[in-house]
This record gives C-alpha cells, structure tokens and sequence, in this order.
C-alpha cells in the first residue's frame, strides 16, 4: 500500500515543472558525492589520491551526455554548472604544476602561477557558462546577471564586506584560525595572490549563483531554486580538502550560499556577491595562520 | 531485452568496482606521525619559565616555586638555593651574540669570546625599554626574531633588513591581543625552526626566517608562558598552563610518499568508483527525468 502511494506520489511530481531540475540536481550531486567519498575507504585523499581530477572526470561525463540527449536539456545548464564547479577547480588546482611544466623558470613565482591559474579558472568558467547559456532553448537559458551593477549592488557588496570582517573578528579566533597577520608575506603575496582571489570568487558566483542558481530558477520557486544552489555550494567543500577540516563548514557555506543567493536575486546583480566572496577570500588568505596540517 | 542487458551490464561494472575495492583495501598503511607535542610532567601546574640543558631541565611556577630535573623531566625537585635561568634579551651563536639593550634596540657583538663591544644592529627597530624576547636560528645566519614591548614580533633578514613579521590579532572581540610570552630556536644549526610562544595561540613556527608562520600548537594548551630549544637532546621544552611539554625535532607533517605497486590498483579502484557513480548518475537521470518536458 505505501509503496503504491510512493510511486503515485513519484508519478505526480514528474509531471511537475521542477521536477527535471530538481531529479538532476538530486542524482548529480549523489553520484559527485559517490566518486569523490567512496574512494576514501582505500585511497590516502592528502597523498596519492587525485580526488579533485576524478571529481572533475565524473562531473564531465555526467554533464557531455546532456547535449545528446534531448531529455536532459533542462538539466544541462545544472549540469554544466557542476562540471564547472569541479573543472575549472582542478585547473586552477593543478594551474601552477601545469605551467611549471610547460613554462620552467620562466612561469614565474608560485604566486604568479597561481594567478595565471586564477585566470584560467575564470576564463573556463566563462566558456562554460556561455555554453550553457547557446545550447538550450530560452526557456531553460540561465540569467547570468552579469551585466547589471547598480550603485545600490555594490554598496550592498561593500556593506556586505564590512559585516563579515566584523564578523570574522568577533568569532573566536581559534575557530578560523585568524591569529595574525604577516607581513612580510603580505607585501610579497597580495600583488598576485590578491587579485587571484578575486578571480576565484568571481568564477564560484558565476557558478553558483549565475548558473546554477539561474537554471534553478527558470522552473522552481526562488527559495527552493536558492536553497538548491547553496546546497551544493556547501557540499562543494567537502572537495576542497575532503576528509580534512572542510567537513565541520559545509553547514556554515550552506548559510553563506543562502545569504549570497538571496543578494544575488535582490538586487538583480551578480556583483554584490562577487565583491562580498572577493573580500572573504582575501582575507582567508591573509587573516589566517595555517596549521601544522594545512588547518 | 536491451534493459536486461543494461542491468547485467551495470552489475559486471559493480563487480568489477568491488573486486578492485577489495584488492586494494589491503595495501600498506601510512605512518601514523609521532606526537608534535608530548606532556613531560608537572600537569595541572602553571610552568612560567623554563631552561633545559642535557638533561638538567629547570622550571619555575607559577607559585613561584623553583624545581629542577636532573633526568630529563622524569622528576623534578627542589632547585638548589641560587639556582638561576639564562638572562634573558641574548643569544649567542657561535661568535656572534644578539641582544637587546636596556633601552629597546638590538645589539650584536660579531666575536663574543673577545668580549667585543655590542653595536647597534643598522635598521634595527626600537623594541621598547624593557624588550627581552629575541632568539637567532643557528642554521640561518644573520637571522633574527625579537618582540618589542607592545607584541609586534620583528625580523632581521640574512641581508640584515628589519620588517615586521608578525602582528597578533585579538582573540575576539571582548578578548583582546594575546601577549607573546617566549621565543627560541636551536643555537646550534639542528633546524631552520623560530617557536614563538603566546598566551592565547599556543605556539607558533616559522622555517623561513620569519616572513611566514604557521601555528604548531595540536595537543598544546592555548596558554605558553616560556620557551627552551635544547640542542643537546633536539627538544624544544614549552611551559604552558597545563604543565612542562616537549616537541622533538621532526620534520614538519607531509603527505606521506607511497612508492609501493598498490598505488596502480588503488588507481584502477578510483578509475572503476568514478566510472561506476557517472554512469548511475546518467542512468538515473535518464530514468527519471520524463520524456515530454514540463515546465
């Protein structure tokens, strides 16, 4: 009896709008979530475990198949905004190695390296957005909000800024690990680390909260639409540095997600979003002392 | 018929996944990491300072009391009456002594058996009066780390130009600044390693000289009143809040190096895992998002 219930009930919620969407976005993140956790059981996931490039093989054959199949349009914004979350990660992860390797000495400091990566990152982000946005029918197309930054946007974004250093600085300083600053390192990290940062947080908004959040969208309600993308922005932690200290903060990216999600949709902009994500990073990277184990 | 054939298909990969899981679950372990930090004795007493020298480690308490380990912290007893700690604002390295004067500045003696008159470091920064934290790695010659009175930890380059390394930041909002109780590194050339002792953060290390820390206090109460490097035994001993602890010298952690021949299988299980979950993903998706599009 349950069981039929169950399965009138599933009948029901496929002839829904949402549902495409929401079925993908479930299965997709189910099957990321199996190949980046069940390796865990035999593999080292700081040694020899390359987590990130398989994370990004199997976003990318998860996402391909929905250019050919013609059922899976509305998904394949959702989709590509997947693989360019984990992609595009791996690029800017594996960037410096890359260049290293092509480029020898003359790829320049590591920081350097790291900002060509950063840009890469973007860039990548870029070419799939815009793929996703050529490929389906204006019905399942994405409002990236890209070309809209009112005043209000950024003073928002810079308000926005102000609220979450404050906020950083009255955590305990144990929990973030916002000791000290340094420097020394500053002043020979910002000039390409800085603007790396900024270019990382500008890719995750388009990620998130341009293309997902815009595919969600076009077929759910905004709340679900946006408590779906910062869903998979917090799980999207778990992969920075999965198994180590990420863990304990996809609760509290979820919320972040959330709050940039809902600016995002207030004020018609991206931007407010970027420049809040932008001063975060930043600060991550300089407010912080690592640990002895990178944490 | 062509389900069955996709069922029977999708088993022999879940088996193939499973088998390679299996073969691979049984390869060498890494190895766990000994303590960073070890407690010695005295628990539960606060341990303000500390001198170690072989095996002759002196402590006193925060009671004032003065106690001496003649084997290596095994026990402590009563110091004898005169027993004295180093003086405090210098080091020397070989021939060459560091110091802070009484009025806040750094001085250095290049041959200090010769008993030769300090001079002022050039560019050396005012301390403050009464400055006496400093310490100079052996194994980076020219290098030196002292605090000034209001917390900022300073330091001297191989090239002998003084910057600012490293500025606290409160503990949170109502906490305020943790105060830097000690500093050390080994005088003779063990390691690269400055310990910087805080009552708030622990411990904190820097291996280039000063231009980037990390914080290295796991195990450790947040509360370190005095720190000793004892070349003889590789020790640095810390007085903390809870007692005497140690850190042998050990490298700093790293992933470990797997060289072993299970390397290629744990590759094949993650190569199998990954292909597994996209595949399930795409049929799932494929099952469940319906034929004719809503929405």
């Amino acid at each position: 009896m349950a069981a039929e219930a169950a399965r009138a009930r599933l009948r029901r919620y496929r002839t829904r709008p949402w549902w495409p969407a929401a079925a993908t976005l479930v299965i997709a993140e189910l099957g990321l979530g199996a190949a980046l956790l069940i390796p865990i059981t035999f593999s080292d996931p700081n040694g020899v475990d390359p987590y990130l490039a398989r994370l990004s093989v199997a976003s990318v054959l998860i996402a391909l198949p929905s250019l050919l199949v013609r059922r899976l349009e509305p998904a394949r914004p959702i989709l590509f905004a997947l693989a360019a979350v984990a992609a595009t990660y791996t690029l800017l992860s594996a960037g410096p190695q890359i260049l290293f390797d092509l480029l020898g000495s003359r790829s320049g400091s590591f920081d350097a390296q790291v900002f060509w990566s950063s840009v890469a990152q973007a860039l990548g982000t870029l070419l799939i957005a815009l793929a996703a946005r050529r490929t389906v029918a204006p019905a399942w197309r994405p409002s990236l909000r890209l070309a809209h930054a009112g005043a209000g946007g950024i003073a928002a974004g810079v308000i926005g800024s102000v609220v979450l250093i404050g906020l950083g600085l009255a955590l305990p300083a144990g929990v973030l690990g916002r000791v000290a600053l340094q420097p020394v390192a500053l002043g020979r990290d910002f000039p390409f680390l800085g603007p790396a940062n900024a270019l990382q947080a500008f890719s995750q908004e388009v990620q998130f909260r341009g293309l997902l959040l815009g595919a969600l969208e076009r077929t759910m309600s905004p709340r679900w639409a946006n408590a779906g993308q910062a869903a998979v922005f917090g799980l999207a932690h778990l992969a920075i540095s999965y198994g180590g200290p990420e863990a304990p903060f996809v609760p509290i990216t979820f919320l972040v997600g959330l709050a940039f999600g809902w600016l995002v949709r207030r004020t018609n902009s991206l931007w407010p979003a970027v420049i809040i994500h932008a001063v975060a990073d930043i600060a991550l990277q300089f407010g912080i002392v690592q640990g002895l184990y990178g944490f | 018929m062509g389900s069955d054939r996709s069922r029977r298909a999708a088993m022999l990969i879940v088996t193939a996944a499973v088998l390679a899981t299996v073969f691979v679950t049984g390869s060498t372990p890494a190895a766990a990491a000994a303590a960073w930090w070890s407690p010695v004795a005295l628990r539960g007493v606060a341990v303000t300072r500390v001198a170690a020298i072989g095996d002759t480690i002196t402590v006193r308490t925060g009671a004032g009391q003065t106690l001496r380990s003649a084997d290596g912290g095994r026990s402590f007893a009563t110091a004898p009456a005169g027993a004295a700690f180093p003086p405090t604002g210098a080091v020397t390295i070989g021939t060459v002594s560091w110091g802070i004067d009484s009025a806040g500045r750094v001085v250095h003696a290049r041959d200090a058996a010769q008993q030769s008159a300090p001079v002022p470091d050039p560019g050396s920064p005012n301390l403050g009066a009464g400055a006496d934290l400093i310490a100079a790695p052996a194994a980076l010659p020219g290098v030196v780390v002292a605090v000034s009175t209001s917390g900022t930890v300073w330091r001297r380059g191989q090239d002998g130009d003084w910057k600012q390394a490293l500025l606290l930041l409160p503990a949170s909002l109502v906490q305020g600044v943790p105060h830097v109780t000690s500093v050390a590194a080994f005088t003779t050339p063990l390691s690269d390693a400055i310990y910087l002792g805080t009552d708030g953060y622990a411990v904190l290390i820097s291996t280039d000289g000063g231009d980037d820390w990390i914080r290295a206090g796991p195990g450790l109460s947040d509360s370190v009143y005095a720190l000793s490097a004892d070349s003889r035994r590789k020790t640095v001993y810390a007085g903390t809040s809870d007692g005497l602890w140690e850190h042998v010298l050990q490298e700093l952690p790293a992933p470990p190096a797997y060289t072993d021949a299970a390397l290629v299988w744990k590759w094949l299980g993650i190569g199998a895992v990954t292909l597994v979950a996209s595949i399930a993903a795409l049929l799932g998706m494929t099952r469940l998002v319906p034929r004719r599009l809503g929405g």
